[in-house]
């Protein structure tokens, strides 16, 4: 059998009379970074709240590792995390609480520890005892990521992850994930409107268009053989 | 001018009347008061025998054990509320936690809560007012735990209620346990009602619970069946309650409502 980190068979989500995925079927290998792309509503957030469980399918069915997510979710949950500007953190709790809570839920041993590499890492330290409900929306997404690779996760969701950054931190937070990704030889989905992020990053891309896959491969092959000079001329030219 | 303010009016209309419950809000508060305090006036006007101090006591055993029910259910609403308010369900529910563990988690803090607030209301009592709260003895347990379940069979029907339908139905949190005050017969007892009203009143557990309080208070008298009818009706209700809630879960699941949810 091969190692694949995601899989989904003929996966499809209907609101009512809408589809918003249609029939999808892809592998995802262990390890690498993914970068998922489409217009709004194109069904990608869907796609990422389904491979979490947050959202049932219609038809069809998701693996990771291997595992259906239909028979193994709290098995499968331990091992992925997710992160999105749009999803917050209890705002009354400081961030310290926040992130000892997480740590209990995904039963990470020795939390104190991880949490202080993450912060030390990540650049929260001095945010630590701030309410998170009092932070910038800049530090909130740090403190989002740390939360989001507490447990370690072999399988990484992440929603915009540098959206309300500057660019110095856009860039170093880029950076963190691609050495997390290589030394952890874990997957890492990203779902982005920073189309140049999406380059600098994915080795591998799923471009959705209307709940249908409309391109899924090696960003490289997209370019070359059909010589788009970046991410942002194939949407231009693919309206 | 005239515009603006015209503007507001029809933003504050619009807020009002654009869910039922929220319609439902305006209207209960003064149809509940009426009904509360009249029967609560007929009680009194044909029971002149009852001393102040046995009325006094009885009204007041009644209202710290009607805060337990009251507490119980904010305790369980609110703690879950809190997670929707923080938009914080999505990272709760891509956690390993099992549904069965949000509502083990959500009952234990209601308990506490509810224990924390309401222990100083019964000594403030006690020492104010000559409060003989703990002459129900064993039985002062036994209704704290049956009001505390209610209320967290309520919490749960709210908490489903409002993941499923959206914010509209907080209101709910806050009204509900008053729009069942006046049938639990809390101040006066279940003789009060009209008698199509006793029929809606003894489907309540709450009824019961409180003529039991009234029964050993002033008769020193426990009556068994009723204390049967307590636990059958509550284990029912928080039975239902959580599979209910529990299965607003899923359709939520099913429905996407779970990354959309916040204020």
């Amino acid at each position: 059998m091969i190692n694949s980190s995601v899989k989904t068979v003929k996966l499809s989500k209907q609101y009512e009379s809408t589809f918003v995925l249609k029939n999808i079927s892809f592998e995802l290998p262990e390890s690498g970074l993914f970068g998922i792309l489409g217009r709004n509503g194109a069904g990608k957030t869907t796609l990422l709240a389904m491979l979490m469980g947050l959202v049932t399918p219609s038809n069809g069915q998701i693996y990771i590792f291997n595992k259906s997510i239909d028979l193994k979710k709290y098995e499968i949950l331990k091992e992925i995390n997710f992160q999105s500007p749009y999803v917050e953190l209890p705002k009354k709790m400081t961030v310290i609480q926040n992130l000892i809570f997480y740590s209990r839920l995904y039963g990470v041993l020795n939390y104190n520890l991880r949490i202080e590499e993450l912060s030390n890492d990540l650049r929260i330290k001095d945010l630590l005892n701030k309410n998170y409900g009092t932070l910038s929306s800049g530090q909130k997404t740090r403190v989002n990521l740390v939360k989001a690779l507490l447990n370690n996760p072999r399988l990484l969701l992440l929603d915009e992850p540098t959206a309300s950054l500057d660019v110095l931190t856009s860039d170093f937070i880029r950076e963190y994930l691609i050495n997390f990704q290589r030394k952890n030889k874990s997957t890492i989905l990203i779902t982005s409107h920073n189309l140049i992020e999406i380059e600098k990053m994915c080795s591998h891309l799923i471009i959705l268009d209307e709940g249908n896959i409309f391109f899924k491969g090696k960003l490289k092959s997209l370019m070359k053989e059909n010589n788009y000079s970046s991410l942002k001329d194939f949407f231009l030219k693919n309206k | 001018m005239i515009q603006r303010i015209y503007a507001l009016l029809m933003r504050y209309q619009n807020i009002a009347f654009g869910s039922f419950p929220r319609l439902l809000s305006i209207f209960y508060w003064p149809t509940v008061q009426i009904l509360f305090w009249g029967f609560f006036t007929n009680f009194f006007m044909s029971n002149g025998e009852f001393g102040v101090w046995s009325a006094l006591n009885i009204i007041l055993s009644a209202v710290v054990l009607w805060d337990v029910l009251f507490r119980g259910q904010l305790g369980l609403t609110m703690s879950f509320f809190e997670e929707l308010w923080s938009r914080n369900l999505p990272n709760l529910f891509i956690t390993p936690l099992k549904d069965i563990e949000i509502v083990i988690g959500l009952i234990l803090t209601s308990f506490l809560r509810t224990l924390l607030g309401i222990t100083p209301a019964i000594f403030f009592a006690n020492f104010f007012f000559n409060f003989h709260l703990f002459n129900l003895g064993f039985f002062l347990i036994f209704f704290f735990f049956n009001l505390i379940i209610v209320g967290w069979s309520v919490g749960f029907v709210v908490s489903g209620l409002v993941l499923r339908f959206g914010h509209a139905f907080e209101e709910l949190a806050w009204a509900i346990i008053f729009m069942i005050l006046p049938f639990s017969c809390v101040y006066y007892p279940l003789d009060s009602l009209p008698n199509t009203l006793q029929w809606v009143a003894n489907i309540l557990p709450t009824v019961h619970i409180f003529e039991s309080m009234r029964s050993i208070l002033i008769d020193n008298e426990i009556i068994n069946s009723r204390i049967l009818i307590i636990i059958t009706l509550n284990s029912f209700y928080l039975f239902c309650s959580i599979i209910f809630f529990l299965n607003m879960i899923k359709v939520s699941r099913k429905k996407g409502l779970l990354f959309n949810q916040g204020e």
